[in-house]
């Protein structure tokens, strides 16, 4: 199978733990009051789930502009070290791909690329950018789906529970060791004692000092 | 209008967060300790964003027994099965019935 074939077909199974997100978006889309457009053009902006769904979600409980975006960004902070880890292999690769490829570095596309060790540049770049373009073309579409059928699930259902629940999901997943638990745990006491602080910035607060709380457990682990 | 000025922040935000070393091809390295706070990133601000979503305008957190046994079982169901969306089904079904049965 050639390169971009191979791109598409690994893609297509890893978007299906996507679709959830997708979902989730479209209740969080609702509860915070944003226009359907407004909401879905996060998607091609952002390009980014859980930075998507975490800075609609503080707009709509009534953070300010800067609070909301700092902590989508600290969300997506995990980036910065796909663009370290791949960086090297964008060496022998043209500039227009650089500047393509980093818009479509997102979380399955460097799990498909840290998988396929593909050293030839012309392959790698196929195959990057056929798996960037399968996983863009359903995350408009999923997420534009999620916009529209979100509303119509029943409120009864109290999905807004969605997005905290895939949240503690997602962050019960990277737990690998108990400073990362104590970390997580420190966390969610510090937020909840700074909650009524102005625009949401106990949440930044929060977690700032459990990342340092995290730092001091590091030094005394080596 | 702030709506759309928060989303091109985050989008340029995101976009610079990877570009910087893919455009730049640069070969620094982070310092250890950097790399090591990066891994501590995540589940502080994952454990701060959970208790920031169940906060409502106001600033007071509900987190009654339904939500706490619904977190409960989306934590206690991601690390034994290490999938997220075994997680959410759990966690969603655990406060539905604690809800149901009125704790």
């Amino acid at each position: 199978m050639g390169p971009i074939r191979r791109g598409i077909a690994d893609s297509l199974p890893l978007f299906i733990p996507a679709i959830p997100f997708t979902l989730v978006f479209g209740i969080v889309v609702r509860d915070a009051g944003v226009a359907a457009w407004l909401g879905w053009s996060s998607s091609p902006i952002i390009f980014g789930g859980a930075a998507q769904i975490t800075l609609l979600t503080l707009l709509g409980e009534g953070a300010s502009v800067v609070a909301a975006s700092t902590a989508a960004l600290i969300v997506g902070a995990r980036h910065l070290l796909y663009s370290v880890t791949l960086a090297p292999r964008f060496q022998h690769q043209p500039a227009w791909f650089r500047w393509v490829g980093s818009y479509m570095l997102i979380d399955q596309v460097f799990a498909l690329t840290a998988v396929d060790r593909e050293e030839d540049p012309k392959v790698f770049r196929h195959y990057y950018l056929a798996a960037g373009t399968t996983f863009w073309c359903l995350w408009m579409t999923f997420t534009a789906l999620g916009i529209v059928l979100g509303p119509k699930i029943p409120s009864q259902w109290q999905l807004s529970f969605a997005a905290p629940a895939l949240f503690m999901g997602l962050l019960a997943v990277t737990i690998d060791r108990w400073q990362k638990a104590a970390v997580a745990i420190s966390a969610m006491t510090f937020t909840w004692l700074l909650a009524d602080m102005p625009n949401r910035s106990g949440l930044l607060m929060g977690a700032l000092l459990a990342i340092g709380l995290g730092i001091i457990l590091e030094r005394l682990r080596r | 209008m702030m709506v759309l000025l928060a989303i091109l922040l985050t989008g340029i935000g995101t976009y610079a967060l990877r570009a910087v070393f893919v455009v730049t091809l640069s070969r620094q390295q982070f310092p250890v300790l950097a790399l090591r706070a990066l891994e501590y990133v995540a589940p502080a601000v994952m454990g701060a964003l959970v208790i920031s979503m169940l906060t409502s305008s106001e600033g007071q957190v509900a987190l009654g027994m339904a939500e706490f046994t619904g977190l409960a079982a989306a934590a206690w169901v991601a690390a034994r099965t290490r999938n997220h969306i075994y997680a959410l089904i759990a966690a969603l079904g655990a406060y539905w019935l604690v809800g149901y049965l009125g704790f």
